[in-house]
Protein backbone atom coordinates (compact mmCIF):
# COMPACT_ATOMS: atom_id res chain seq x y z
CA UNK A 1 0.00 0.00 0.00
CA UNK A 2 3.01 2.19 0.74
CA UNK A 3 4.12 1.75 -2.46
CA UNK A 4 1.20 2.53 -4.19
CA UNK A 5 1.08 5.65 -2.44
CA UNK A 6 4.93 6.43 -3.30
CA UNK A 7 4.16 5.79 -7.14
CA UNK A 8 0.99 8.42 -7.13
CA UNK A 9 2.77 10.56 -5.88
CA UNK A 10 5.59 10.80 -8.64
CA UNK A 11 2.75 11.00 -11.02
CA UNK A 12 3.45 14.38 -12.72
CA UNK A 13 0.13 16.64 -12.92
CA UNK A 14 -0.24 16.49 -16.28
CA UNK A 15 -0.92 13.18 -16.38
CA UNK A 16 -4.52 13.35 -15.68
CA UNK A 17 -4.67 14.27 -19.07
CA UNK A 18 -2.99 11.47 -20.78
CA UNK A 19 -5.15 9.13 -22.82
CA UNK A 20 -6.35 5.81 -21.87
CA UNK A 21 -4.57 4.41 -24.76
CA UNK A 22 -5.28 6.61 -28.09
CA UNK A 23 -4.90 4.42 -31.08
CA UNK A 24 -3.02 5.54 -33.96
CA UNK A 25 -5.09 5.53 -36.51
CA UNK A 26 -6.98 8.34 -34.43
CA UNK A 27 -3.74 10.35 -34.04
CA UNK A 28 -3.75 10.06 -37.48
CA UNK A 29 -7.05 11.27 -38.10
CA UNK A 30 -7.01 14.42 -35.17
CA UNK A 31 -4.04 15.15 -37.64
CA UNK A 32 -5.36 14.60 -41.19
CA UNK A 33 -7.99 16.99 -40.15
CA UNK A 34 -5.63 19.96 -38.29
CA UNK A 35 -3.84 19.72 -42.00
CA UNK A 36 -7.26 19.64 -43.98
CA UNK A 37 -7.55 23.34 -41.88
CA UNK A 38 -4.37 24.76 -41.98
CA UNK A 39 -4.78 28.02 -43.87
CA UNK A 40 -2.49 31.20 -43.56
CA UNK A 41 0.43 29.54 -42.66
CA UNK A 42 2.25 26.96 -40.01
CA UNK A 43 1.54 29.19 -36.89
CA UNK A 44 -1.94 28.40 -37.03
CA UNK A 45 -1.75 24.90 -36.03
CA UNK A 46 -1.07 25.87 -32.53
CA UNK A 47 -4.65 27.84 -32.05
CA UNK A 48 -6.12 24.21 -34.00
CA UNK A 49 -4.16 22.28 -31.82
CA UNK A 50 -5.27 23.72 -28.41
CA UNK A 51 -8.93 23.86 -29.59
CA UNK A 52 -8.64 20.37 -31.01
CA UNK A 53 -6.57 18.56 -28.19
CA UNK A 54 -6.72 20.95 -25.32
CA UNK A 55 -10.42 22.41 -24.86
CA UNK A 56 -12.10 19.64 -27.05
CA UNK A 57 -10.47 16.25 -26.21
CA UNK A 58 -8.55 17.09 -23.06
CA UNK A 59 -5.66 14.92 -24.25
CA UNK A 60 -2.64 17.25 -23.38
CA UNK A 61 -2.76 20.35 -21.51
CA UNK A 62 -1.72 23.42 -22.67
CA UNK A 63 1.46 23.86 -20.64
CA UNK A 64 2.93 20.79 -22.17
CA UNK A 65 1.63 22.13 -25.93
CA UNK A 66 3.65 25.33 -25.03
CA UNK A 67 6.81 22.68 -24.27
CA UNK A 68 6.24 21.33 -27.60
CA UNK A 69 5.78 24.39 -29.31
CA UNK A 70 9.56 26.00 -28.38
CA UNK A 71 11.04 22.68 -28.51
CA UNK A 72 9.75 22.80 -32.34
CA UNK A 73 10.99 26.06 -33.10
CA UNK A 74 14.29 24.99 -32.01
CA UNK A 75 14.75 22.37 -34.22
CA UNK A 76 15.62 22.44 -37.98
CA UNK A 77 12.70 21.66 -40.70
CA UNK A 78 8.75 22.88 -40.78
CA UNK A 79 7.41 24.14 -36.71
CA UNK A 80 4.41 22.95 -38.13
CA UNK A 81 5.06 19.35 -38.54
CA UNK A 82 7.92 19.14 -35.87
CA UNK A 83 4.82 19.87 -33.51
CA UNK A 84 3.17 17.24 -34.53
CA UNK A 85 5.38 14.20 -34.37
CA UNK A 86 5.93 15.38 -30.90
CA UNK A 87 2.75 14.88 -29.91
CA UNK A 88 1.95 11.73 -31.92
CA UNK A 89 5.25 10.59 -29.60
CA UNK A 90 3.93 11.42 -26.78
CA UNK A 91 0.95 9.49 -27.47
CA UNK A 92 2.45 6.40 -29.07
CA UNK A 93 5.83 6.43 -29.50
CA UNK A 94 7.39 6.79 -32.66
CA UNK A 95 5.00 5.12 -34.53
CA UNK A 96 2.39 7.79 -33.34
CA UNK A 97 4.88 10.34 -34.68
CA UNK A 98 5.05 8.64 -37.77
CA UNK A 99 0.94 8.90 -37.91
CA UNK A 100 1.18 12.40 -36.99
CA UNK A 101 3.35 13.22 -39.22
CA UNK A 102 1.80 11.67 -42.49
CA UNK A 103 -1.52 12.92 -41.32
CA UNK A 104 -0.61 16.50 -41.18
CA UNK A 105 0.61 15.93 -44.35
CA UNK A 106 -1.91 14.13 -45.96
CA UNK A 107 -3.91 16.95 -47.26
CA UNK A 108 -1.64 19.35 -48.18
CA UNK A 109 -0.08 16.64 -50.51
CA UNK A 110 -3.35 15.77 -52.37
CA UNK A 111 -4.00 19.51 -52.52
CA UNK A 112 -0.65 20.33 -54.43
CA UNK A 113 -0.84 17.06 -56.47
CA UNK A 114 -4.77 17.38 -57.76
CA UNK A 115 -5.31 21.29 -57.29
CA UNK A 116 -1.51 23.03 -58.02
CA UNK A 117 -2.35 23.76 -61.43
CA UNK A 118 -5.82 24.71 -61.28
CA UNK A 119 -5.18 27.01 -58.18
CA UNK A 120 -1.92 28.53 -60.47
CA UNK A 121 -4.82 30.82 -62.43
CA UNK A 122 -6.42 31.90 -58.87
CA UNK A 123 -3.38 33.20 -57.61
CA UNK A 124 -3.91 36.59 -59.00
CA UNK A 125 -8.27 36.70 -58.61
CA UNK A 126 -9.47 39.23 -56.78
CA UNK A 127 -11.98 37.50 -54.69
CA UNK A 128 -8.77 34.79 -53.93
CA UNK A 129 -6.99 37.15 -52.77
CA UNK A 130 -9.85 39.06 -50.88
CA UNK A 131 -10.70 36.07 -49.18
CA UNK A 132 -6.82 35.63 -47.90
CA UNK A 133 -6.58 39.20 -46.43
CA UNK A 134 -9.80 38.19 -44.07
CA UNK A 135 -8.15 34.69 -43.27
CA UNK A 136 -4.94 36.62 -42.42
CA UNK A 137 -6.83 38.70 -39.74
CA UNK A 138 -8.85 35.59 -38.50
CA UNK A 139 -5.15 33.70 -38.33
CA UNK A 140 -4.09 36.95 -36.22
CA UNK A 141 -7.14 37.40 -34.02
CA UNK A 142 -6.54 33.29 -33.27
CA UNK A 143 -2.37 33.78 -32.55
CA UNK A 144 -4.07 36.28 -30.05
CA UNK A 145 -6.78 34.21 -28.56
CA UNK A 146 -4.30 31.51 -28.06
CA UNK A 147 -1.60 33.90 -26.16
CA UNK A 148 -4.91 34.85 -24.12
CA UNK A 149 -5.67 31.51 -23.42
CA UNK A 150 -2.31 29.93 -22.75
CA UNK A 151 -1.02 32.74 -20.12
CA UNK A 152 -4.53 32.30 -18.30
CA UNK A 153 -3.88 28.57 -17.76
CA UNK A 154 0.43 28.89 -17.06
CA UNK A 155 1.85 28.90 -13.45
CA UNK A 156 3.44 31.99 -13.47
CA UNK A 157 6.17 33.05 -10.91
CA UNK A 158 8.88 35.31 -10.21
CA UNK A 159 10.96 32.87 -12.65
CA UNK A 160 8.24 32.76 -15.39
CA UNK A 161 8.55 36.41 -15.70
CA UNK A 162 11.99 36.64 -15.76
CA UNK A 163 12.61 34.43 -18.52
CA UNK A 164 9.47 35.53 -19.89
CA UNK A 165 10.01 39.48 -20.13
CA UNK A 166 13.83 38.96 -21.21
CA UNK A 167 13.45 36.61 -23.56
CA UNK A 168 10.71 39.09 -25.10
CA UNK A 169 13.38 42.00 -25.15
CA UNK A 170 15.49 39.51 -27.21
CA UNK A 171 13.44 38.56 -29.77
CA UNK A 172 11.64 41.93 -30.52
CA UNK A 173 14.10 44.48 -29.62
CA UNK A 174 17.12 43.16 -30.10
CA UNK A 175 15.89 40.83 -33.63
CA UNK A 176 17.12 37.84 -31.86
CA UNK A 177 16.38 34.85 -34.10
CA UNK A 178 13.95 32.09 -32.31
CA UNK A 179 16.60 29.42 -32.55
CA UNK A 180 19.55 31.51 -30.85
CA UNK A 181 16.66 32.85 -28.20
CA UNK A 182 16.02 29.49 -27.20
CA UNK A 183 19.53 28.11 -27.24
CA UNK A 184 20.95 30.72 -25.07
CA UNK A 185 17.49 31.35 -22.75
CA UNK A 186 17.90 27.45 -22.04
CA UNK A 187 21.07 27.82 -20.77
CA UNK A 188 20.50 31.09 -18.85
CA UNK A 189 17.29 29.21 -17.18
CA UNK A 190 18.69 26.21 -15.97
CA UNK A 191 21.83 28.07 -14.66
CA UNK A 192 19.51 29.87 -12.61
CA UNK A 193 17.41 27.23 -11.23
CA UNK A 194 20.91 25.39 -10.54
CA UNK A 195 22.13 28.46 -8.38
CA UNK A 196 18.92 28.38 -6.49
CA UNK A 197 19.11 24.97 -5.95
CA UNK A 198 22.37 25.27 -4.20
CA UNK A 199 21.40 28.19 -2.22
CA UNK A 200 18.49 25.95 -0.69
CA UNK A 201 20.77 23.64 -0.17
CA UNK B 1 19.13 9.47 -61.11
CA UNK B 2 16.71 12.69 -59.97
CA UNK B 3 14.61 10.44 -57.34
CA UNK B 4 18.07 10.54 -55.36
CA UNK B 5 19.58 14.21 -55.86
CA UNK B 6 15.74 15.25 -55.06
CA UNK B 7 15.78 13.48 -51.60
CA UNK B 8 19.66 14.81 -50.87
CA UNK B 9 18.58 18.41 -51.76
CA UNK B 10 15.32 18.31 -49.78
CA UNK B 11 16.92 16.38 -47.06
CA UNK B 12 19.30 19.29 -46.84
CA UNK B 13 16.89 21.90 -46.44
CA UNK B 14 15.13 19.68 -43.95
CA UNK B 15 18.44 19.77 -41.62
CA UNK B 16 19.59 23.29 -42.07
CA UNK B 17 16.86 25.66 -42.26
CA UNK B 18 14.91 26.88 -38.89
CA UNK B 19 11.96 29.10 -38.49
CA UNK B 20 9.53 27.44 -40.50
CA UNK B 21 8.02 27.32 -43.88
CA UNK B 22 9.57 30.86 -45.67
CA UNK B 23 12.72 29.79 -44.44
CA UNK B 24 13.08 26.96 -46.93
CA UNK B 25 12.45 29.59 -49.79
CA UNK B 26 16.29 30.70 -50.09
CA UNK B 27 17.41 26.67 -50.27
CA UNK B 28 14.83 26.40 -53.10
CA UNK B 29 16.03 29.60 -55.01
CA UNK B 30 19.35 28.09 -54.42
CA UNK B 31 18.17 24.99 -55.94
CA UNK B 32 16.96 26.95 -58.78
CA UNK B 33 20.52 28.09 -59.58
CA UNK B 34 21.94 25.21 -59.68
CA UNK B 35 19.93 22.64 -60.79
CA UNK B 36 17.43 23.96 -63.39
CA UNK B 37 14.46 22.15 -61.95
CA UNK B 38 12.55 25.04 -62.12
CA UNK B 39 13.00 28.89 -62.69
CA UNK B 40 12.58 31.60 -59.70
CA UNK B 41 9.72 32.99 -61.84
CA UNK B 42 7.63 29.51 -61.08
CA UNK B 43 9.27 29.20 -57.44
CA UNK B 44 7.77 32.68 -57.33
CA UNK B 45 4.12 30.99 -58.43
CA UNK B 46 4.48 28.33 -56.22
CA UNK B 47 5.44 30.15 -53.46
CA UNK B 48 2.00 31.84 -53.60
CA UNK B 49 0.27 28.42 -54.71
CA UNK B 50 1.77 27.18 -51.39
CA UNK B 51 0.37 30.07 -48.99
CA UNK B 52 -3.53 29.15 -50.69
CA UNK B 53 -3.19 25.55 -50.40
CA UNK B 54 -4.07 23.91 -47.03
CA UNK B 55 -0.74 23.02 -44.95
CA UNK B 56 2.27 24.19 -43.81
CA UNK B 57 3.85 26.42 -46.42
CA UNK B 58 6.98 24.94 -46.20
CA UNK B 59 5.79 21.61 -46.66
CA UNK B 60 3.56 22.49 -49.99
CA UNK B 61 6.10 24.16 -51.61
CA UNK B 62 8.38 21.54 -50.92
CA UNK B 63 5.83 18.67 -52.32
CA UNK B 64 5.09 21.26 -55.23
CA UNK B 65 8.86 21.77 -56.47
CA UNK B 66 9.13 17.60 -56.09
CA UNK B 67 5.94 17.30 -58.04
CA UNK B 68 7.05 20.00 -60.89
CA UNK B 69 10.57 18.34 -61.43
CA UNK B 70 9.70 14.38 -61.46
CA UNK B 71 6.23 14.19 -61.54
CA UNK B 72 3.99 12.64 -58.67
CA UNK B 73 6.57 10.67 -56.97
CA UNK B 74 8.73 13.09 -56.78
CA UNK B 75 6.41 15.05 -54.53
CA UNK B 76 6.40 12.51 -52.19
CA UNK B 77 10.13 12.24 -52.21
CA UNK B 78 10.44 15.42 -51.50
CA UNK B 79 8.13 16.18 -48.57
CA UNK B 80 9.43 12.68 -47.06
CA UNK B 81 12.83 13.99 -47.33
CA UNK B 82 12.02 17.19 -45.91
CA UNK B 83 10.60 15.67 -42.94
CA UNK B 84 12.85 12.85 -42.32
CA UNK B 85 16.01 15.04 -40.69
CA UNK B 86 13.47 16.03 -37.91
CA UNK B 87 11.43 13.28 -37.58
CA UNK B 88 14.77 11.74 -36.29
CA UNK B 89 15.80 14.98 -34.33
CA UNK B 90 11.97 14.57 -32.55
CA UNK B 91 12.49 11.17 -31.47
CA UNK B 92 15.65 11.42 -30.10
CA UNK B 93 14.84 14.64 -28.28
CA UNK B 94 11.76 13.03 -26.99
CA UNK B 95 13.50 10.08 -25.82
CA UNK B 96 15.95 11.93 -23.85
CA UNK B 97 13.46 13.77 -22.40
CA UNK B 98 11.70 10.79 -20.87
CA UNK B 99 14.57 8.96 -20.04
CA UNK B 100 15.91 11.41 -18.13
CA UNK B 101 12.65 13.42 -16.83
CA UNK B 102 13.62 12.91 -13.31
CA UNK B 103 16.60 14.42 -13.79
CA UNK B 104 17.48 18.26 -12.19
CA UNK B 105 18.56 19.63 -14.76
CA UNK B 106 16.00 18.31 -17.46
CA UNK B 107 13.68 19.13 -15.29
CA UNK B 108 15.08 22.79 -15.58
CA UNK B 109 15.10 23.04 -18.97
CA UNK B 110 11.24 22.04 -19.65
CA UNK B 111 10.17 24.94 -16.90
CA UNK B 112 12.24 27.11 -19.04
CA UNK B 113 10.69 26.02 -22.33
CA UNK B 114 7.57 27.48 -21.37
CA UNK B 115 8.16 31.13 -20.34
CA UNK B 116 9.99 30.96 -23.99
CA UNK B 117 7.36 29.55 -25.69
CA UNK B 118 5.07 32.15 -23.93
CA UNK B 119 7.50 35.00 -25.95
CA UNK B 120 8.07 33.48 -28.96
CA UNK B 121 4.38 32.92 -29.42
CA UNK B 122 3.76 37.20 -28.28
CA UNK B 123 6.09 38.10 -30.83
CA UNK B 124 4.23 35.72 -33.52
CA UNK B 125 1.80 38.15 -32.31
CA UNK B 126 3.38 41.21 -33.18
CA UNK B 127 5.04 40.24 -35.97
CA UNK B 128 1.74 39.51 -37.72
CA UNK B 129 -0.09 42.59 -36.49
CA UNK B 130 2.42 45.15 -36.91
CA UNK B 131 2.47 45.21 -40.93
CA UNK B 132 -0.76 45.35 -40.98
CA UNK B 133 -1.64 48.30 -38.52
CA UNK B 134 -1.88 50.59 -41.66
CA UNK B 135 -4.98 48.48 -42.88
CA UNK B 136 -8.15 50.30 -40.94
CA UNK B 137 -10.43 47.62 -42.61
CA UNK B 138 -8.73 44.57 -41.10
CA UNK B 139 -8.06 46.13 -37.69
CA UNK B 140 -12.04 46.59 -37.69
CA UNK B 141 -12.43 43.13 -38.70
CA UNK B 142 -9.56 41.84 -36.17
CA UNK B 143 -11.24 44.47 -33.02
CA UNK B 144 -14.82 42.15 -34.05
CA UNK B 145 -13.27 38.89 -34.20
CA UNK B 146 -11.85 39.40 -30.67
CA UNK B 147 -14.55 40.83 -29.50
CA UNK B 148 -17.09 38.31 -30.87
CA UNK B 149 -14.80 36.01 -28.81
CA UNK B 150 -13.95 37.50 -25.70
CA UNK B 151 -16.47 35.78 -23.49
CA UNK B 152 -16.41 32.27 -25.72
CA UNK B 153 -13.78 30.89 -27.65
CA UNK B 154 -14.73 29.32 -30.48
CA UNK B 155 -13.78 26.59 -33.36
CA UNK B 156 -10.58 27.93 -35.53
CA UNK B 157 -12.71 27.39 -38.08
CA UNK B 158 -15.29 29.73 -37.33
CA UNK B 159 -12.50 32.77 -37.23
CA UNK B 160 -11.31 31.49 -41.02
CA UNK B 161 -14.73 31.18 -42.10
CA UNK B 162 -15.41 35.00 -41.16
CA UNK B 163 -12.55 36.18 -42.21
CA UNK B 164 -12.68 34.27 -45.40
CA UNK B 165 -16.36 36.02 -46.36
CA UNK B 166 -16.00 39.09 -45.03
CA UNK B 167 -12.93 39.58 -47.53
CA UNK B 168 -14.85 38.19 -50.58
CA UNK B 169 -17.50 40.71 -49.67
CA UNK B 170 -14.95 43.43 -49.02
CA UNK B 171 -13.92 42.90 -52.93
CA UNK B 172 -17.61 42.67 -54.39
CA UNK B 173 -18.63 45.97 -52.49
Amino acid sequence: MQDFHAVVKKVPKNTIYMNKGISIIKIYYIFLQIGAILLGGGYVILPMLVSELCSKRRLIDSEELINYFTLSQSLPGIVAANISMFIGYKFRGKLGAFAAMLGVITIPFLSIVVLASLLKNLVDNQYVNGMFWGIGFAVIALIILTVREVWQKTNRNGFFYLIFLTSLIALLIFKMSPVDVILIFCIIGVIIKTLFRKRDA
Amino acid sequence: MIYLLLAYEFLKIGLFSFGGGYATIPFLYDIAMRHGWYTVRELTNMTAVASITPGPVGINVATYAGVNTAGILGGVVATISEIIPSFILVIIVSKLLRKYSDNFYVKSLVETLRPIGCSLLVAVAVGLIKPELGDIEGIILLAVLLILSWKSKKSPLFYMLIGGLVGIIRVMI
